[in-house]
């Protein structure tokens, strides 16, 4: 049962929630009248039933949709969603972290491949941001490491919630909530995509299954994300009765993606280099947190 | 200094190389100078006098004179006055001394003359084509009297337009022909090292529409103001505001007061949807799509009431040689001043929304870097001229319609960049309101359009320009017979500023180039009312806003 929670909270409620934010925040703020709630799936549906063009005689292209795909579903399962995760006797962090840089490596691919200059500036641009981003996920979840003494995600959050607030783990949520703007791919850091500047980069070339095949899994991807930093560092409720913690996390979800959404409306992208400075100033802020933790606080 | 005292002043300096001197009233000088001089005349006016080149012109005049008139126009901003410089040069030897090498602003109009009429600028640095379609005939020259309005030259495959190539080590981003944010056809060849861009190729003009020639073929003086507010699909009632003056100058008629005053307020009314519309498609380049929301949400009423008042939501047609055709009706002044009101407060909270949005700053301040010096070289006008600190403003300088008589500002900004280039626009749009308002408590009673019962005489010129959104726009008109002009020349802001856009790219990044090219506020084309056609019977059906509004479709 737990399979079938976090693939349906990665698969299903991701597309609706990005919904949801596209008509009741993006809309709203825009004073629109927005599309329906339903409008990803709508679109997921179009697209997967499109004729699949192979731009590229590369087998690469042709696979880069599946593996970035098959890594988030496979993450999802590594990631507590208000239950045990169903993989998580299987895989711990460092799993999860290769699982995200599999993706990210996907969506590289696919650009590289393609010969527009367009997606090779995305290319480029998706990997220094992965550079500046990973670390931050990485170094947040030794923080939790040195404090639960677990590498499993699901121990992390039941130390957490058993040993209260501590510092180390408030900080390094704080790092993890500045870094998810990026990690869901949201302005002002949609730069590798920036559909006014290289008209989606690594994606300009795609149509039809493969472009829908990575729009469900950045769609499933906001959901992981989210999940991390919901169980792991605000892990309320996640004691309660089932499915009283499913929902509870669900809601914890929605807040923070709505709250990705309300910040996406009301910026404009950066550029590259103000990004990656930004982020190394939250990386600083990570390390503190490490620090921290190492000193026991 | 009126212009009759600067004709003299140049006839002292070069003597019988001045060929013929008149002055159109105090702020319009013809010259008409000997071939040999014209470089070191044009370097007089631009170098010494400090007069800003505008445009040049080519005319085909075999049939009066068996010559080509080629004329340079240059303005005297401070002085206010327009100088038309005239060499005439023989079929035999189609040939004239390259002025670019010393006025670099005349690099385009030199081989757009070249393209038109076949003169060909000897010692030009940079002797591509640049406005005729790749596969255009090499002998054929449009603009000639003798070559047909509609001439279709068979097509031919597999020719380009020589573009330059990158530098050592750089490698090429194309930003267009077709670019999703530049909703116009343009294509800037952009080299890029890593995400620095290190130099820029422009190649324009894929949609020439041959405009001067209708004017200068088939179409009578009052037709060619309709044609005239198609050249723009924003600003179009500067150009037919333009062009009317200019006739009306050449044909010393004089416009009644109202009407004067009609013009003025369609034209603040089209500068200030204008900027509003650049603001919102700025926020869009950069990615802040609230912004184009909002602004063009704040801007709608306007359209509507642009469209009470002429018919039109845009392109009001609303422009005849001597006058207008419709009045702002007494009822109307208060919806007028309701609509400046509302979008006064709503522009009020954006301005002060502004400075404090670090993201938007770290976008706009100091990218796009624009020199005074290269600004001035280059030609710019408008908004980009006057964010780059010259303080020049057609309104101010040369004033027309009822702005003599009305408070305008001169909005100038020395920060070179783009942050300075949206505060000019946000600046004006507030005083475009003040004008307005301005206007209407002041307005006189009366005619609109004067009476005209002479023809107009043939081989009079003269100069109409007006500040448009963007810059000033720029025409002449050399009347002909057949009532129609024999020269109707063209110049829109987009094309004196277009040229200073490769040197504001350099040094930026990538990501900056196309909030770079959209600070010009290059000219975009626009539809405003979706029609619907029935498959089936082939029925057209216009809705109405009503209907627009209520979803009655």
């Amino acid at each position: 049962m737990t399979f079938a929670i976090n693939i349906g909270m990665a698969l299903f409620i991701g597309p609706l929630v990005a919904g949801i934010v596209r008509k009741m925040v993006r809309a709203r703020v825009h004073s629109r009248q927005g599309p329906p709630i339903i409008q990803p799936f709508y679109d997921l549906f179009k697209l997967l039933g499109k004729e699949d063009l192979e731009s590229s005689p590369s087998l690469l292209l042709r696979y880069a949709p599946l593996v970035a795909f098959a890594a988030i579903l496979a993450a999802a399962l590594l990631t507590p969603m208000g239950l045990r995760p169903p993989l998580g006797g299987y895989g711990d962090m460092i799993v999860f972290a290769y699982l995200i840089t599999i993706a990210a490596v996907a969506v590289m691919m696919a650009g590289l491949i393609c010969a527009s200059p367009y997606s090779m500036v995305g290319a480029s641009r998706e990997l220094m941001m992965h550079l500046v981003v990973e670390p931050v996920l990485i170094i947040c979840l030794v923080t939790a490491t040195i404090k639960s003494g677990s590498l499993l995600m699901w121990d992390m959050a039941g130390w957490n919630y058993v040993n209260g607030l501590s510092i180390s783990m408030v900080v390094a949520g704080i790092a993890l909530f500045l870094a998810l703007q990026a990690q869901v791919g949201k302005l002002p850091f949609d730069i590798p995509e920036a559909e006014t500047e290289i008209m989606g980069g690594p994606f300009i070339e795609l149509s039809g299954p493969k472009l829908a095949l990575f729009q469900w899994a950045f769609f499933a991807r906001q959901i992981v994300y989210a999940s991390v930093l919901a169980a792991i560092f605000i892990p309320w409720g996640i004691k309660f009765i089932f499915p009283w913690n499913v929902a509870a996390h669900l809601l914890k979800i929605i807040v923070l993606i709505v709250l990705v959404g309300l910040i996406d409306v009301v910026n404009p992208r950066l550029k590259i280099n103000q990004a990656m400075k930004y982020f190394f100033g939250v990386i600083a802020v990570a390390l503190i947190a490490m620090v921290l933790a190492l000193l026991g606080l | 200094m009126n212009a009759q005292q600067l004709g003299d002043s140049v006839k002292q300096q070069f003597g019988d190389k001045v060929v013929e001197l008149s002055a159109l009233g105090p702020n319009q000088l013809c010259l008409t100078i000997t071939p040999d001089s014209l470089v070191s005349v044009a370097e007089y006016l631009n170098k010494d006098l400090g007069c800003r080149f505008v445009i040049n012109s080519g005319t085909d005049r075999r049939r009066q004179r068996g010559k080509f008139l080629i004329t340079h126009f240059f303005a005297h901003d401070e002085e206010k006055i327009y100088i038309t410089l005239h060499t005439e040069v023989g079929e035999d030897q189609p040939e004239v001394d390259s002025i670019t090498p010393s006025v670099p602003a005349a690099n385009w109009s030199e081989r757009e003359t070249r393209d038109m009429v076949g003169v060909v600028p000897v010692g030009h640095p940079d002797p591509r084509r640049l406005v005729v379609a790749d596969d255009w005939p090499e002998d054929v020259f449009p603009l000639r009297w003798d070559v047909p309005h509609d001439l279709k030259p068979p097509p031919a495959e597999g020719v380009a337009m020589p573009l330059l190539d990158p530098p050592e080590g750089a490698s090429v981003v194309p930003i267009g022909p077709y670019f999703p944010v530049l909703e116009e056809p343009e294509y800037f060849r952009v080299f890029v090292e890593g995400e620095e861009v290190v130099g820029a190729d422009y190649r324009g003009f894929y949609n020439h529409r041959g405009i001067e020639k209708l004017g200068s073929s088939a179409l009578t003086y009052n037709q060619v103001p309709f044609i005239a507010e198609r050249i723009c699909g924003i600003c179009g009632f500067v150009h037919s505001c333009s062009y009317c003056q200019a006739v009306e100058r050449a044909a010393g008629i004089e416009v009644p007061p109202r009407g004067e005053y009609i013009r003025t307020i369609m034209l603040e009314l089209e500068r200030i949807h204008s900027h509003l519309l650049w603001l919102g498609i700025a926020g869009h380049i950069i990615g802040f799509d609230t912004i184009l929301m909002q602004v063009w949400r704040m801007r709608e009423p306007l359209m509507w009431l642009c469209e009470r008042i002429s018919g039109n939501r845009k392109t009001y047609g609303m422009n005849l040689v001597g006058g207008v055709r419709r009045d702002i009706e007494p009822e109307i002044h208060d919806d007028v001043r309701r609509v400046l009101t509302d979008i006064e407060r709503q522009w009020q909270e954006l301005y002060n929304a502004i400075p404090g949005d670090t993201t938007l700053m770290a976008r706009l301040q100091g990218t796009g870097i624009l020199p005074t010096e290269v600004a001035r070289a280059r030609g710019a006008v408008g908004p980009t001229a006057r964010g780059s600190g010259l303080p020049i403003d057609v309104r101010v300088d040369h004033p027309y319609a009822a702005y003599d008589r009305l408070d305008v500002k001169k909005r100038v900004y020395d920060g070179c960049d783009n942050l300075a280039r949206t505060l000019v626009r946000l600046d004006e749009t507030l005083d475009s309101i003040n004008i307005i308002r301005q206007a209407l408590r002041e307005m006189p009673e009366g005619e609109i359009m004067a009476q005209i019962d002479e023809e107009i005489p043939a081989g009079q010129q003269a100069v109409g320009s007006v500040e448009a959104p963007r810059g000033e726009v720029f025409h002449w008109v050399l009347t002909g017979p057949e009532n129609r002009p024999e020269r109707w020349r063209v110049r829109a802001p987009t094309y004196a500023n277009l040229q200073s856009v490769p040197p504001m790219l350099q040094g930026d990044a990538l990501a900056d180039v196309p909030i770079d090219i959209g600070s010009i506020d290059p000219c975009f084309a626009c539809t405003d009312r979706m029609e619907v056609v029935d498959v089936s019977s082939g029925q057209v059906r216009v809705y109405t806003q009503d209907e627009l509004l209520n979803k009655k479709y």
